[in-house]
């Protein structure tokens, strides 16, 4: 048992109050608040595409990060903006944004709106020149840089302070939000753009609002932890078989569940294998493809 | 004194990706009235009734609801004058009937508020019309073609419009349904005073059901007059490209039509 001291200041000298403060609660809140925004952001994409298997992870926002990301490394950088943001992140937001732009051109520049076939094909192909950039970058790096740059693609969440909690609660609160807000506009979405555009939704507009807010917050998310995989299109899908399609109630247990989910895969990652730690990435995608074929096997027509 | 149309469409044109889709239509309805809009396949019939609805945008030509452009009103604003039954697509439709009636109040909701009791009257009503309330807690996706059709009326009902859109809503049905879906569909022109434009392409439906029929072939407005008219020489000829032969009974206030080559 842990001493109840340990939560207090009276036991402030102990190594094991500043484990618990320091390391473990932020760790905790930030696993928390990267699965709620993955669990709801690909609850607006599913709802958004119309099809349940499509999820941020496949609009290259993982990819572009993930360039920035192993630029940063390759150049050599190591700062910080204001000593709160890691020049890491910054760089892995902005490989994001550039990614999720290029797409939100892609899909804007044919008439008529953005067609969801158009997006989703222009994400694919966008990923994999990411993806083929990363690999030059990889191939012409040193050792050292190239394994930082391949356990960054692992994802994990190493928080130590509180200070990337300052980025991805706001991220959180917006996208639960505005999940929440426009949850009719979704419900109506989902049955089709013709019917939701007949009963008075500005379908473009909500389209270009979702699509730019979720590739935001799933920016911040992959810029401070690297590519989680799955949660986002998991985690939404079992919602769903919960409590249904309502997107008021999907938004708050897929709050509820995603975060909870991440917390559980990121302990286990910690400790099944003490001392050496497991990336929770590596976890949750583990997780998630067995998942996901037995949705393609056993899941309803 | 001049008094403006209930609907008027003015030298409306339609191009989608390059094609000509509508050339200059231009006509009018009064208030009530029941209008069929037929014509052939790929004439244009749909997409009239989507620039008129607004779910197209880059039309050119005038399209007014009483006396407002509609291409000056918000989604919401037009969704308050016209409801729709789109031609049926299959789609994850998880919802159940009443579920889905209620989401038909959108357009008269603030963003965060609760349904009000008005909300929940005017959907019991429209399932009560449109007679599903036997089916109102079965989810969309598991109804028979027929009932679910039926559904998506008690919908457009309970958005509480004047004017309501049905775009081809006989065509997927078994016989029965067809009759059925008709008689709702007059049901709701005589006695919920609804204004109703209908697209089909079954020259029955238009004959039997509506008080003016208007045909459209090429994109072009071709014809536009009543039953009694349709049945003049060539006119339906004309139209569709093929031949027809009407079959009268002693009760029936008009025949039924067939195409030739359909008749043994």
């Amino acid at each position: 048992m842990v001493p109840v001291s340990v939560l207090t200041r009276a036991g402030k000298d102990s190594g094991l109050y500043n484990i618990l403060w320091d390391l473990r609660v932020p760790r905790v809140l930030l696993g928390w608040a990267v699965g709620s925004t993955l669990a709801i952001s690909g609850m607006i994409f599913q709802a958004l595409f119309r099809n349940s298997l499509a999820s941020p992870d496949m609009l290259g926002v993982s990819t572009g990060a993930a360039c920035g990301a192993v630029l940063y490394i390759r150049m050599g950088f190591a700062f910080s903006v204001f000593n709160v943001i890691p020049g890491l992140s910054l760089f892995a937001f902005i490989g994001a944004l550039i990614a999720t732009s290029a797409i939100y051109i892609a899909g804007n520049i044919r008439r008529g709106g953005m067609s969801e076939a158009t997006l989703l094909l222009a994400g694919i192909a966008m990923s994999f020149l990411f993806a083929s950039i990363n690999m030059i970058m990889q191939f012409g790096s040193g050792f050292v840089d190239s394994f930082r740059m391949m356990r960054w693609s692992m994802g994990g969440l190493q928080a130590v302070g509180y200070s990337d909690l300052y980025l991805m609660f706001p991220a959180l609160i917006g996208i639960f939000l505005i999940a929440y807000i426009r949850a009719p506009e979704l419900n109506l979405f989902v049955c089709g753009e013709d019917i939701a555009a007949s009963r008075g939704v500005s379908v473009n507009s909500l389209k270009r609002l979702l699509f730019v807010v979720v590739s935001l917050v799933v920016g911040v998310a992959v810029s401070i932890c690297g590519p989680i995989g799955f949660v986002g299109l998991m985690v939404p899908h079992i919602c769903r078989k919960l409590v249904g399609t309502d997107h008021r109630r999907l938004t708050i247990a897929s709050a509820i569940f995603g975060g909870t989910f991440l917390v559980l895969c990121d302990t286990a990652s910690r400790t099944f294998w003490a001392p050496t730690e497991v990336p929770v990435g590596v976890l949750t995608s583990c997780l998630g493809s067995i998942f996901f074929l037995l949705l393609l096997l056993y899941g309803k027509k | 004194m001049i008094t403006t149309p209930y609907i008027e469409v003015k030298n409306l044109s339609l191009s989608l990706e390059g094609a000509e889709i509508l050339k200059d239509v231009s006509f009018s309805l009064e208030k009530g009235k029941f209008l069929a809009i037929i014509g052939p396949n790929g004439a244009g019939k749909s997409s009239l009734l989507k620039c008129m609805g607004r779910l197209y945008r880059d039309f050119s030509g005038d399209i007014s609801l009483d006396g407002r452009l509609v291409s000056l009103m918000k989604a919401k604003e037009i969704a308050r004058k016209i409801s729709w039954v789109h031609q049926s697509e299959p789609s994850f439709l998880s919802f159940t009937v009443r579920e889905f009636a209620k989401m038909s109040r959108y357009p008269w909701q603030r963003s965060l508020g609760n349904e009000t009791k008005e909300d929940v009257e005017i959907v019991d009503r429209a399932l009560s019309v449109a007679s599903v309330q036997h089916i109102a807690d079965r989810e969309l996706n598991t109804l028979s073609g027929g009932e679910r059709q039926k559904a998506l009326i008690a919908a457009a009902l309970a958005q509480g419009t004047e004017i309501l859109f049905l775009d081809e809503p006989t065509s997927f049905l078994d016989y029965k349904h067809q009759v059925e879906t008709l008689e709702l569909i007059k049901q709701i022109n005589k006695e919920e005073k609804m204004t109703i434009l209908l697209v089909t392409h079954d020259i029955n439906l238009a004959l039997h059901g509506a008080d003016e029929i208007l045909a459209i072939k090429l994109g072009k407005l071709r014809w536009k007059g009543d039953s009694n008219a349709l049945l003049s020489n060539g006119v339906l000829e004309s139209i569709f490209d093929t031949t027809f032969q009407s079959f009268t009974t002693e009760k029936q206030k008009f025949p039924y039509v067939a195409p030739k080559g359909m008749i043994f």
